[in-house]
This record gives structure tokens, C-alpha cells and sequence, in this order.
């Protein structure tokens, strides 16, 4: 029976989709069987972020009014016969669909795959509460910004109100340099300020934008820091005992030091 | 803490702003106590205060929410007046 894991931030543009595709691609390369499901309607986006947009046929709302099965509109994978997409529809919208449709849909799916993530929209209410109706569990990503982290408070809120349990969390896109300066908010701030448990820290990578515009996953990138981090990500979320990879201070004075100076320390 | 950042660099470190920054929003957003209501409150209680101590300055009631280690915390600050040696 999969494991129904939705992926939710409140803030848009803080790499839920990004965390999907290549979460969902590091599970499925560790050989689980794994469906991301694109719960944005209308902007559909997660299809582009793992290069299967040239091969959508049905979308969700597709199998929801009953015009497709499910077996027709999940889209494999370009190189792991063990993950599949299903596709949000692009000319709909959020009302399309409802928390009862996609709990009805999750529990179709649960007996095929181990795995079903579920990429979530942005904000806190219809689509977000679609993408957690049918949810066991909740990961929440957010960056080390006041605004990102500010919302993940909120949702955080109402992911515990709607008692999916207490939700995880991906800090994505730290910037260690900044951080050793001082001037990012660190993981363990992070995770000070919104009291729950990390699952994960992504730091900010020049190769999530080139794999992106590729329309590949940073997890197949053997160079890509990120890369890693997802497959860390993964590691953890399978029930793996893996140390969080502190980005923070492990350099300390001499980084500091020499970041006075503009200079890196390495 | 850093020699070298306060040697340099007097001004705060900017994610220690922000970490300020977002716990005080934070506690705002989880208590749902809006400006209104805030103060209605500080109104009522400085006519409790008032009719007990009646050195308290109403006007200079201050409430505020804070963040604290293991609960939040409404703190209230009331400025006596001072009988003696005010100016």
C-alpha cells in the first residue's frame, strides 16, 4: 500500500514542483514503485520540470469526470519504468476537482504504487486542500527567507488542523556562504522558528536551473550538489537513518574570515 | 559572537533580523490578536490598572506579544508615575 505524500508550501516559488520531480525520481531509482500526481490545475507544471510535456494525453480531471483510466493518463517515465505522472489538466481550473475526488483518486492508486507523491499549488485553499485531502503525510518546503518561512508557519497550521500529522520539513535553496556570514537564516533557525522536523536541506545549485531547462532531474546529475541532497532527501523519507548535511557553520572563522575579504574558503 | 563580524561590522547580521523579525510576526499570525482588538484590550486594562494603582499612566500602557523559550508570552508594560522626583 503506497504511502501518500503530499509536498506543500503555501509560498509559491520555493521548488515544491523541483522537490517533486526529483524526490519522486530518487525513490523510484532506489527501486520503489512511485506516481507524482500534479494537483496545480491550470498550471500544470511538474510535466515540464521532468521532460514528459510532449507525452500528455489525459490529465487528472481526465480520470476524475470518468474520460480516461487512470491507466490511460499516467504517463512513464523517460527512464525509470517504475515512476509514472499524472498530469494536472492546463485548461481547467482548481474547482474542477474536489477533496473527496482526490481521496477517491489516492486510494485507487494505493495498491499500485509504494509511493504517491502529490505535487501541491501554491496558497491555502482549494487547490492546497485537494493536494492534502488524500495525504498520510505532508512535507513542507520553504526557503531561509521571512516571507517563505512566514507561510510554511501558516501551513504548518492548518496541515496539523486537518490532522495529517505533524508535517516535515525541506529547507531549499540555502546558500551556505550567506549563511556563514550571517546573513541567511541557517537550517537550525529554520527549524527553531517553525518547531518541526527536518526531512531535508537542498542548498541552492546553479545545475536545479541547467537540469530544469533540460527537462531533467537533478538526481540523475552525479555533479549536482542538489542532486544529492534529494537522493538524501529520499534516503530519510524511506526510513533511513541519514545525518542532515549541515550547510552552516562547519567552515566557521576562517570562512568568516576570509569572507571579509570577498574571498572563499575552501 | 565573531570577533572578526563585530570587529568589522558593526551592524546586525541580517539573519538575525530576520529571526526577529519572523518570531514576532509568527506569534502575531498564531494568536490571531489583531491591531483592533489589541487595543480594546490595552483600553480595558488600563481601567482595571487604573482603579488600583492610580499612579499608572493609561496612555503609556504598553501590551506586546512575545516569543518566548517554552510558551508565548502578552506582556504588558505599565510606567508608574513617579510622585517625588519627576521633573
Amino acid at each position: 500500500m503506497a504511502r501518500v505524500i503530499t509536498i506543500t508550501s503555501g509560498k509559491g516559488g520555493v521548488g515544491k514542483t523541483t522537490t517533486t520531480a526529483n524526490l519522486g525520481t530518487a525513490l523510484a531509482m532506489r527501486g520503489a514503485r512511485v506516481a507524482v500526481i500534479d494537483a496545480d490545475i491550470g498550471l500544470r507544471n511538474l510535466d515540464v520540470v521532468m521532460g514528459l510535456e510532449n507525452r500528455i494525453v489525459y490529465d487528472l480531471v481526465d480520470v476524475i469526470e470518468g474520460r480516461a483510466r487512470l491507466r490511460q493518463a499516467l504517463i512513464k517515465d523517460k527512464r525509470l519504468p517504475e515512476l509514472f505522472l499524472l498530469p494536472a489538466a492546463q485548461t481547467r481550473d482548481k474547482e474542477a476537482v474536489t477533496p473527496e475526488d482526490m481521496i477517491a483518486l489516492t486510494n485507487q492508486m494505493r495498491s499500485d504504487f509504494d509511493y504517491i507523491l502529490v505535487d501541491s499549488p501554491a496558497g491555502i485553499e482549494g487547490g492546497f486542500r485537494n493536494a492534502i485531502a488524500g495525504a498520510n503525510e505532508v512535507l513542507i518546503v520553504t526557503t531561509p527567507e521571512v516571507s517563505a518561512v512566514r507561510d510554511a508557519d501558516r501551513i504548518v497550521g492548518l496541515v496539523e488542523a486537518a490532522e495529517k500529522g505533524p508535517p516535515r520539513l525541506i529547507i531549499n535553496r540555502i546558500n551556505s556562504r550567506l549563511v556563514n556570514r550571517g546573513e541567511m537564516l541557517s537550517m537550525e533557525e529554520v527549524v527553531e522558528i517553525l518547531a518541526i522536523e527536518p526531512v531535508g536541506v537542498v542548498p541552492d545549485d546553479e545545475t536545479i536551473v541547467i537540469s530544469t531547462n533540460r527537462g531533467e532531474v537533478a538526481v540523475f546529475d552525479q555533479n549536482s550538489q542538489a542532486g544529492r541532497a534529494f537522493i538524501n532527501i529520499a534516503r530519510r523519507v524511506a526510513g533511513e537513518d541519514v545525518p542532515l548535511m549541515a550547510l552552516t557553520d562547519q567552515q566557521g572563522v576562517l570562512d568568516r574570515f576570509f569572507g571579509l575579504f570577498g574571498r572563499k574558503a575552501r | 559572537m565573531s570577533f572578526f563580524n563585530n570587529l568589522f561590522n558593526k551592524r546586525e547580521r541580517s539573519a538575525q533580523v530576520a529571526k526577529e523579525r519572523l518570531l514576532t510576526v509568527l506569534v502575531h499570525d498564531r494568536v490571531k490578536l489583531t491591531p483592533e482588538k489589541l487595543e480594546e484590550l490595552k483600553a480595558e486594562l488600563s481601567a482595571v490598572v487604573a482603579r488600583y494603582v492610580p499612579e499608572a499612566e493609561p496612555a503609556e500602557i504598553e501590551v506586546t506579544l512575545l516569543r518566548g523559550e517554552s510558551a508565548d508570552m502578552l506582556k504588558a508594560d505599565i510606567p508608574l508615575r513617579r510622585s517625588r522626583h519627576d521633573e
